[in-house]
């Protein structure tokens, strides 16, 4: 691979600045990490040491970077000793990690719409995406966004006043982070959440893009979430025609593609090859993953 | 890094394998590193800290591994079944060799087959090529045929090395199982069948269940353990087979589980020349530059001018 990657993926080890807890152990982290937060993209992500006594790292997503301050924010769910270690560390203390890692979302300047679909812990990537092309000063971007959540979303909801075509009446709440810099947004669950459709958040995108046939072609997906939303959000876009990037998880070792632990299935013009989540992905053409 | 702050290693750490000085005791191991580059994304990071880098286990053809997942972590350890993915041999010699930067280090290739004809054909290509060894893989647990179906076989090990011996004049290293009876027996006939060197050891066979799923967690259902859960085990390989190793003044890479200076120093005194390190990289990319600083420092506390003078240094009890 030459030398051209040296030298892109740093070690930052700063002090945690805020957390925020959320019903079912959901954690938004805020953590000192300049470098990171220098050359962070939506869709890369951070391999995180959540605790000494806890060696091998944890692979978790960015979802908000802060180049001038100095900082990243991190949303995790505990699922097992490593995150339930992170979530213990308090205010001043260090967490270590090594990132950004991974190629980000490639939006096409020409598409009208972004259209983003996160699904729990796939939601970082998709909020860090929206507010990066509501900032971009070189494109007039015009993300619309539905996020689905089993756990209480971890946001202050509130009732949206953006009017979104097609979308089911109960549908009413939306992400205050969207919604206060004019970005659409839906939530939906399967739990009877208020203000969220009752359902799966790709029924919201496909309820959009049907109410919205004028905008179809010139809509590009992205999603992230787990894999049954991630395969829907591939077929969804394959009904439609349209183009779909996914940004996958998978357990890693290194990270830095070295061990080749996180390889999957990925299909090309020459057929099918195992691609490193890490460097490769972590984002991927939906028609890569998913042969329609 | 030497005491007057420079970048330069500590030249105490020099040492000799098979002929090659390497800068340092330190080798990173085959399938923890890619192919020589990848570690050098991360900022700090530099080949030119250790003493040699293995490349990733190369087969004949291009190999696309096993189905995910292929890593889960363990108690102190981490449980691995990649399969061997790799572009095949005459990619690695034609594309990637080139590309690398034999001024930094020395670079190890890793022969795999499933018949001893691959492994020959493999050995063969990596022969003219400007590699500095290669090591010959009878022992990865995560692949049907080949790999530790012939390391676990005294014959069939020897049979594999020999034919690799006659067609390099490249130093040949053996990379053995633990997963067998009596490793030494083993090293004992890959000396006679030619091997410069041997590696101890490889991965031990693990697997690791999901109840709430019935199913293996591992895609491959078993693979292979490494980190610090098995480094007494191969700590004890090692001394085991310097035994007989060190009667043909043949050097031994010593792995399994090592993280820091002191499990290096001990693999260096129960008869390693040099120390692999690989899951700890996961766990810390700059470690080497720890254990190089440590190891200076103990040589430094005990007052020994090199390295080498730890090699077997192991007391009776």
């Amino acid at each position: 691979m030459g030398k051209e990657n040296r030298n892109t993926i740093f070690i930052d080890e700063g002090q945690v600045h805020a957390i925020r807890e959320f019903p079912d152990q959901q954690y938004i982290m805020r953590i000192e990490a300049p470098k990171v937060a220098a050359a962070a993209r939506p869709g890369s992500f951070v391999h995180v040491r959540c605790d000494p006594k806890i060696p091998m790292r944890r692979p978790i997503s960015l979802m908000r970077a802060n180049a001038d301050a100095g900082w990243v924010e991190i949303y995790f769910k505990v699922v097992g000793d490593g995150l339930a270690a992170l979530s213990d560390t308090a205010i001043g203390e260090c967490v270590n990690m090594l990132g950004p890692i991974g190629n980000g979302f490639s939006p096409n300047p020409e598409s009208k719409t972004q259209l983003m679909i996160g699904g729990g812990v796939g939601i970082p990537p998709m909020l860090f995406l929206a507010e990066h092309l509501n900032s971009d000063p070189n494109y007039d971007w015009s993300p619309v966004v539905f996020m689905g959540s089993e756990s209480p979303f971890p946001f202050d909801l509130k009732a949206s006043k953006i009017a979104l075509n097609g979308i089911p009446s109960d549908a009413t709440g939306c992400l205050p982070e969207m919604e206060d810099c004019g970005i659409p947004s839906r939530l939906a669950s399967q739990q009877s959440y208020e203000g969220a459709h009752k359902g799966f958040v790709t029924d919201l995108a496909a309820a959009w893009l049907l109410a919205n046939p004028e905008l179809q072609a010139s809509t590009e997906i992205f999603a992230c979430g787990p894999e049954q939303m991630l395969h829907a959000a591939a077929k969804l876009a394959s009904e439609f025609g349209i183009d779909a990037q996914l940004c996958l998880e998978e357990y890693m070792a290194c990270a830095v593609g070295g061990c080749a632990g996180c390889a999957v299935e990925v299909h090309g013009p020459n057929g099918a090859s195992m691609k490193r989540v890490c460097v490769d992905g972590p984002v991927f053409k939906a028609r890569e993953i998913y042969l329609q | 890094m030497v005491a007057d702050g420079s970048n330069k290693l500590d030249p105490r750490l020099t040492t000799e394998f098979c002929g090659l000085p390497l800068a340092s005791p330190t080798v990173l191991l085959s399938g923890c590193v890619g192919f020589g580059e990848e570690y050098t994304r991360i900022e700090g990071f530099s080949n030119t800290d250790v003493g040699a880098i293995c490349l990733k286990g190369t087969t004949g053809k291009l190999r696309h591994g096993n189905s995910p997942h292929r890593v889960y972590e363990t108690p102190d350890g981490m449980l691995n079944a990649i399969g061997l993915q790799n572009p095949g041999v005459d990619t690695v010699v034609d594309t990637i060799l080139p590309d690398l930067d034999f001024s930094e280090t020395r670079f190890i290739a890793n022969a795999c087959g499933s018949t001893i004809e691959e492994y020959v054909y493999v050995t063969k290509r990596f022969n003219d090529s400007n590699i500095d060894a290669i090591e010959i893989n009878i022992s990865c647990p995560n692949v049907k045929e080949g790999g530790v179906s012939f390391g676990n076989d005294p014959d069939m090990s020897a049979r594999v090395v020999e034919a690799c011996r006659n067609v390099t004049t490249k130093p040949l290293i053996a990379k053995l199982s633990p997963n067998q009876t009596d490793i030494a027996y083993n090293a004992s006939r890959c000396i006679e069948a030619g091997a410069d060197s041997l590696a101890v050891i490889n991965t031990m066979m693990g697997m690791a269940i999901d109840i709430e799923k019935r199913r293996p967690i591992i895609g491959n259902v078993q693979g292979g353990l490494s980190g610090p859960a098995i480094k007494p085990i191969a700590l004890l390989k090692v001394k085991q087979v310097y035994e007989v190793a060190r009667k043909h003044n043949v050097p031994i890479i010593g792995q399994g589980g090592i993280c820091n200076a002191t499990d290096a120093i001990e693999f260096l005194l129960a008869g390693a020349t040099t120390v692999g390190i690989g899951t700890a990289l996961f766990y810390d990319p700059l470690v080497c530059i720890d254990i190089n600083r440590g190891i200076g420092d103990y040589l430094t506390q005990h007052k020994m001018a090199s390295v080498r003078q730890l090699i077997g240094a192991l007391e009776s009890p």
